[in-house]
């Protein structure tokens, strides 16, 4: 039999019930504008109704469950790391374009040019004084081009350096304060709705400058792992990462730059592990893309290679010409000088011999057969080069310049373009977290087939856009 | 057809394609059905445009813009695709939450009860 006080009680409970059910409603209306905030929504779980063995049915409060969906959740963090990624790279690639000036009116390519010009006017004039005098001029020039591109690369790595610890420092506070939350909770504040938003709202702040995973424990606290394998909070404990400058084992270039590390709060290297996000960025900016032209420990870098070829070949030739043909002959001397005990240091000390007098520069090739103006006709030829000696790689001195530029002005094309995809794919992302709250999932599993059915139509026609598009600029490219 | 015309004509199918850019912002299933429709426009437009490309052929203003185009047809795909495979994923959550995993551990099917669906 059910006894009175049996009913009681199950009245008693539904109160409770409904009455948790408006304290999660009067959240709702009271953080709608909150930043980070998702409606809750409170499970009423139906008791057991068997009279018969006093079991008197109604219904109890389930454990609050925020109608926040952590897989939408992650999508959005997922698309703005990436959005993170691109911001970073169109800052630093755009800093870099700046000291790569292609137009030829500035620079190495404007000195280089000056002085290929001038070893053509010396070679028709091979005896003229002034015409030696504008060619020392116009190296010293180029040397000055190459070291204040190297002075600008070098506050590039500077900047890059500081940019990776402040963010590092502002990744470290963030978590710092999410592990406040996560006290908070533990002391019994699971259920605030205001906290858990505060939480969502740090965590897509963090998640613009490295790729993370967040899991909500039994316990209401945050777990937030990095590239989804090292630990930044778990509970009340946060780990913190920090950043420094080492040389690689047996380097082949002891005096390259280092390399840029991250470090775990155990002191593991966890570099690797940081590929997206600003800091993901800032890393291959400081480890790929700047030892690319000023070196590190495993290779010279592009501008201190083109530095030095261009030095030696120069010097190379006026070595090997006669600044008069008497007995014995006159050789010539080299031009320009450098570091030569540090192949990453080419550019950055390239200059003219000061002791170097016009007189002193060779024009005669004793050949056989003997040519007058041999020298400069051979040093004119760098501009259009006939023979290995006077390329790299290949390429002429201009054209190996041009390519060193053009790989940064495609980056940060390719970096525009993904910003501004990245800033619409985060938007979605945020759509779609607000569509996926709070639907039954009988409803759900239906949009789901519907979207793929409109995906399937949308897809197709996407392609054909897209093969349309490339005839379009492949006809609008021909000339 | 002058150059201009063709970068003229080029603009607005960008515009359309930026358009449905923004309803895959919205990645409905409704969304789309009208995202559909404008891609359709796009496409034809763009079909119609081709036999007069050769008069902006050299043009660089016209290059730029068909470079732009590209950009767009490229952001419509790419939020497409992240929508897709946001809509798949969650689909196989649901069917692990919902009714756990088949014999060779793939999500089990989403049940989606008392409702048919015919294709054709």
């Amino acid at each position: 039999m059910v006894s009175l006080l049996s009913i009681l009680s199950t009245s008693a409970s539904a109160l409770r019930a409904y009455e948790q059910v408006l304290n999660v409603t009067q959240n709702n209306v009271a953080n709608a504008s909150t930043p980070g905030y998702a409606k809750q929504s409170q499970q009423l779980c139906a008791l057991p109704g068997d009279p018969e063995m006093g079991a008197t049915g109604g219904v109890k409060a389930g454990v609050i469950q925020s109608a926040r969906d952590q897989y939408a959740e992650q999508n959005v963090w997922r698309q703005t790391v990436l959005l993170g990624q691109a911001g970073q790279n169109v800052n630093s690639f755009t800093a870099l374009e700046s000291l790569f000036d292609i137009s030829g009116a500035s620079g190495i390519p404007n000195t280089l040019n000056s002085l290929l010009a001038s070893f053509s006017a010396w070679g028709q004039s091979p005896n003229d004084t002034a015409a030696r005098q504008t060619v020392i001029d116009r190296a010293t020039d180029l040397a000055t081009s190459f070291r204040q591109a190297a002075s600008g690369l070098e506050g590039v790595v500077k900047d890059t350096n500081q940019q990776l610890q402040q963010t590092v420092d502002q990744v470290n506070n963030l978590v710092g304060q999410l592990q406040g939350y996560n006290a908070q909770i533990l002391r019994g504040d699971r259920n605030d709705a205001g906290l858990e938003a505060q939480v969502y709202s740090t965590l897509e702040q963090l998640s613009q400058y490295v790729d993370i995973t967040a899991r909500q424990q039994d316990d209401g606290s945050t777990t937030v792992l990095l590239g989804g394998q090292t630990a930044l909070l778990v509970g009340a404990q946060q780990y913190s990462i920090s950043s420094t400058f080492q040389q690689p084992d047996n380097p082949v270039y002891p005096d390259g730059l280092p390399e840029a590390q991250i470090l775990g709060a155990d002191g593991s290297d966890i570099t690797a592990s940081v590929t997206t996000g600003q800091l993901g960025a800032l890393l291959n900016i400081r480890n790929q893309v700047l030892p690319s032209y000023l070196g590190d420990a495993n290779q010279p870098g592009d501008l201190n290679t083109m530095a030095k070829q261009f030095a030696d070949r120069v010097n190379q030739l006026l070595t090997s010409g006669n600044v008069d043909n008497g007995d014995p002959p006159l050789a010539g001397v080299p031009l320009f000088t450098y570091d030569t005990t540090d192949d990453t240091n080419v550019a950055n000390t390239l200059s003219v011999d000061p002791t170097v007098t016009p007189d002193q520069l060779a024009a005669i090739d004793p050949g056989p057969p003997e040519v007058a103006n041999g020298i400069p006709l051979a040093l004119s030829q760098l501009s259009n080069p006939q023979n290995t000696a006077d390329e790299i790689n290949g390429a002429s001195f201009t054209e190996f310049y041009g390519n060193m530029a053009s790989r940064i002005g495609t980056a940060l094309t390719n970096a525009t373009s993904q910003q501004t995809v990245q800033q619409s794919a985060v938007a979605q992302a945020q759509n779609l977290r607000k569509q996926s709250s709070g639907v039954d999932l009988d409803a759900e599993a239906m949009v789901v087939v519907e979207f793929e059915r409109a995906y399937q139509a949308n897809s197709r026609l996407i392609s054909v856009l897209d093969q349309l598009t490339q005839d379009t600029i492949n006809i609008l490219s021909t000339a | 057809m002058a150059a201009a015309d063709v970068v003229q004509r080029l603009v607005a199918v960008r515009s359309e394609v930026d358009q449905a850019c923004e309803l895959l912002i919205s990645a409905s299933p409704k969304a789309l059905d009208s995202c559909t429709h404008i891609l359709e426009t796009a496409g034809s437009r763009l079909a119609e445009l081709q036999p007069q490309l050769p008069e902006g052929a050299g043009n660089s203003t016209a290059q730029q813009e068909a470079r732009r185009l590209r950009g767009a047809v490229a952001r419509a795909n790419s939020l497409l695709e992240n929508a897709f495979s946001f809509y798949v994923n969650w689909r196989r959550l649901l069917g692990s939450l919902s009714a756990g995993y088949t014999e060779r551990g793939d999500p089990a099917p989403a049940p989606c009860q008392g409702r048919i669906c015919l294709e054709g």
